[in-house]
């Protein structure tokens, strides 16, 4: 059955969506009664293991599926009982950024850019001229020109998001699309996104697993087994949070004690090859890498490498006694700091928090 | 009201994504250009074909000299004997309205002709007529030298015949048995039956014609030629002429006469179905050729079309692309094929004497063959590009 859902200002309105694939015996269900509201301007970032119906949610909003059960407004438009060529104007609106860029070999960087663009009903000096600005944003002016062979994967990858941001859409949908980018080209599409959010009111629904864009994301919606697991809005400290639940020790803590360490930490830059901490000088922070690596020194030797989602500085802290290492970031790093106090408080309230980072301690030495 | 605009994907200035999926792969290109170009020479070759045989067909009844001309009634082609009894002459020249009636003489199964190259007797044709009438043929050359036949033993030669013939610079020769003088000569050619032509008096071609009894002025007619005074309509001169004599003979005129020997040609001999049976096979080894080549070059850019559907692009507009694109491989086919058959024309026209040569006509339905065999492939592989789901491509 499908519904009838009211236009509304939101992005996307999915209320109660079912989805099979196959028939009879061979009938396989990946999706059960999800509902979804995504407001203009938000950055939700979709996670779960595969087969959890994340890519098929994405095709149903997307339009590129007919809807099974449940009803989906996209953009102020209802996709239930839309024919194809209905659906195929809907699409127009989206934009789509592939896992598989599949760009045309035979069409140059621009070229593919203007494909999408010819699309709306711009002069062929504005689809050109707008290509090529969209090209330039994503760091490929010297590679206007340039057929997608000659082109890197992550080149090629940022000519494919080109192609889906010219037209300003109103609606991201995205799967993957950094997976073929290195840090700076990510940094760039996560802005470029960002920016379309705050003037364009461009909403954006991603399928990622990259934790720099978590970090940046507005809203973490979390699914397993065909529902939704899990929906945060992320704050700095709700951002926090779902960071430090991927760090050993600190998933053991309660969702109170979680909120209270997120609330305390700071988010803090190094550049690369600073000295965040000095053996022999007295310690009263703990850092927690979100993203980056350093180099721990005993005595002029290195002893370890961490990186995202490791941390470093407890053992001062918990001993009472003068640092044991030194530590120097190898890139440029984030790392979240938390105090001595805040950190003592939630030791002794959740006993085996305490007993789990001391612990880890002991292993270190 | 804003006026009502076009897409820019439909408007000049957008990417030629065809033309740019057909120039991607030069090697690609340049194979199926030659695959194509074979298929369209193969065409080619069989219109050639097809056409010189009409050509070579009609050429001696174009070269008849009149207005009307008077036949027996049983003649289902020009090309074949059955002459009329010779007395018919003297009503015909008696219907008013007419300046003059040649008899026209002729044979295709009783001469033969000893070629001086091998010795050997070759059945030839002949035409024969009075040195003293007005030409029967328009070849300047016979009409001219028409009075070098008053002599007893001189004929006029086909120097076009076939060279084993050895007519060709020939001065004298045996015809049925008899030494002849060879006179002059004319540019006609050979046709699919008769492999030289011979033109002579009546009072010769009364001596050679084998079993013949009858004098000059009493052998049967193989066609009157007529023509009409000045000012006469040819309608009414065709009627008048067909109301004064027996039913026995019809009255045609030129074109009349030649449409005559074009519908044998056509429709009771099997030459021409098996030209066109051959440019068929063509059609269908290029239509196979090119559908061969799009639906590769359709396999190997699948997920683009799907992508494409996927941000927006209807059918209509991948399908106008793929038959753009289909055309355009035809076309890169056609063009070395054409320019390649003018070379095969005059090498098969020397070495067989046919008047095979590239005409407006053939380049025209041979154009129209390539395109047809291309988009024909292109309606059948583009079902794939139709069929593709966008959302596989997530």
């Amino acid at each position: 059955m499908n519904m009838t859902i009211a236009p509304t200002a939101l992005a996307v309105r999915a209320e109660g969506i079912n989805f099979a694939y196959g028939q009879g015996s061979a009938r396989n269900e990946v999706l059960f009664d999800v509902s979804l509201e995504l407001p203009p301007g938000q950055l939700a970032v979709l996670t779960g293991p595969s087969g959890s119906g994340k890519t098929t949610l994405l095709t149903l909003i997307g339009g590129l599926r007919t809807l099974q059960g449940g009803g989906v407004a996209v953009l102020g438009r209802d996709l239930s009982g839309l024919a194809a060529r209905e659906l195929m104007l809907v699409r127009r609106d989206i934009g789509f950024i592939f896992q598989m860029h599949n760009l045309f070999d035979s069409l140059s960087a621009e070229e593919n850019v203007r494909m999408a663009l010819e699309l709306g009903h711009l002069s062929p000096e504005a689809v050109r001229r707008t290509a090529r600005d969209m090209l330039k944003r994503l760091g490929l002016e010297d590679r206007v020109d340039y057929k997608p062979r000659a082109l890197s994967g992550g080149q090629r990858q940022r000519v494919a998001i080109a192609r889906a941001l010219a037209n300003m859409p109103k609606l991201v949908l995205a799967d993957e699309p950094t997976a073929a980018l290195d840090k700076d080209a990510t940094r760039n599409v996560l802005g470029l996104l960002k920016q379309m959010a705050l003037e364009n009111g461009t909403a954006v629904l991603m399928v990622t697993h990259d934790h720099r864009i978590i970090d940046l994301a507005d809203r973490l919606i979390h699914m397993v087994d065909g529902h939704i697991a899990s929906d945060v809005m992320l704050d700095n400290s709700g951002r926090l949070r779902e960071f430090l639940k991927t760090v050993e020790p600190f998933s053991a803590l309660n969702p109170a004690d979680l909120a209270g360490m997120a609330e305390a930490a700071t988010l803090r830059h190094f550049e690369p090859g600073e000295v965040i901490i000095r053996q022999g000088e007295e310690g009263d922070e703990l850092f927690l890498i979100s993203e980056g690596e350093v180099e721990v020194r005993r005595e002029d030797h290195e002893v370890a490498r961490l990186g995202p989602s490791e941390f470093f500085g407890e053992a001062a802290l918990i001993s009472g006694e003068k640092r044991n290492a030194t530590v120097i970031a190898t890139e440029a790093l984030d790392a979240y700091v938390v105090g001595k106090a805040e950190l003592r408080q939630a030791m002794k309230k959740s006993s085996r928090f305490g007993e789990q980072l001391r612990r880890f301690f002991v292993r270190r030495r | 009201m804003t006026a009502l605009a076009l897409p820019r994907r439909l408007t000049p200035g957008s990417v030629p994504l065809a033309w740019r999926n057909l120039v991607a792969d030069r090697w690609r290109l340049l194979r199926s250009s030659a695959g194509i170009a074979f298929a369209v020479l193969l065409m080619l070759v069989q219109l050639g074909f097809e056409q010189a045989f009409f050509v070579a067909s009609l050429s001696a009844v174009q070269q008849l000299d009149g207005d009307l001309f008077v036949m027996n009634a049983s003649k289902y082609r020009f090309g074949t004997r059955d002459p009329f009894p010779h007395r018919e002459i003297d009503a015909i020249r008696g219907v008013p309205g007419i300046a003059s009636a040649a008899p026209l003489y002729a044979d295709w199964m009783g001469f033969w002709w000893t070629s001086p190259i091998d010795d050997k007797p070759h059945l030839i044709r002949v035409f024969a007529f009075d040195p003293d009438a007005p030409p029967v043929f328009l070849l300047p050359q016979i009409a001219e030298q028409q009075s070098l036949l008053k002599a007893d033993d001189a004929v006029l030669v086909d120097r076009n015949s076939r060279r084993f013939l050895g007519m060709d610079g020939a001065t004298e020769a045996k015809l049925n048995s008899l030494n002849v003088r060879v006179a002059g000569s004319f540019a006609l050619g050979p046709d699919f039956m008769s492999d030289g032509t011979v033109v002579m008096s009546d009072r010769l071609f009364a001596k050679l014609l084998p079993g013949n009894r009858d004098q000059p002025a009493a052998l049967p007619i193989e066609t009157a030629v007529i023509r009409l005074g000045a000012g006469e309509n040819l309608a009414i001169a065709q009627q008048r002429l067909s109301a004064a004599l027996p039913s026995t003979l019809m009255v045609m005129t030129k074109a009349e006469i030649v449409d005559f020997e074009r519908k044998f040609q056509a429709q009771l001999s099997s030459a021409a179905p098996i030209f066109w049976l051959g440019a068929l096979v063509g059609f269908a080894v290029g239509t196979l050729i090119c559908y061969q080549i799009i639906y590769t070059d359709l396999s190997d850019r699948l997920p683009q079309y799907a992508t494409l559907k996927g941000i927006g692009y209807g059918n209509s507009y991948l399908a106008r692309s793929v038959l753009t694109q289909a055309a355009l491989t035809g076309i890169g086919g056609y063009v070395p094929a054409w320019l390649l058959s003018l070379a095969v024309y005059r090498i098969i026209a020397s070495v067989a004497l046919l008047p095979l040569e590239m005409t407006w006509r053939l380049t025209a339905i041979s154009f129209v063959l390539t395109l047809g065999m291309s988009l024909l492939a292109g309606v059948l592989a583009v079902r794939r590009v139709i069929a593709a789901d966008p959302a596989e491509i997530f």
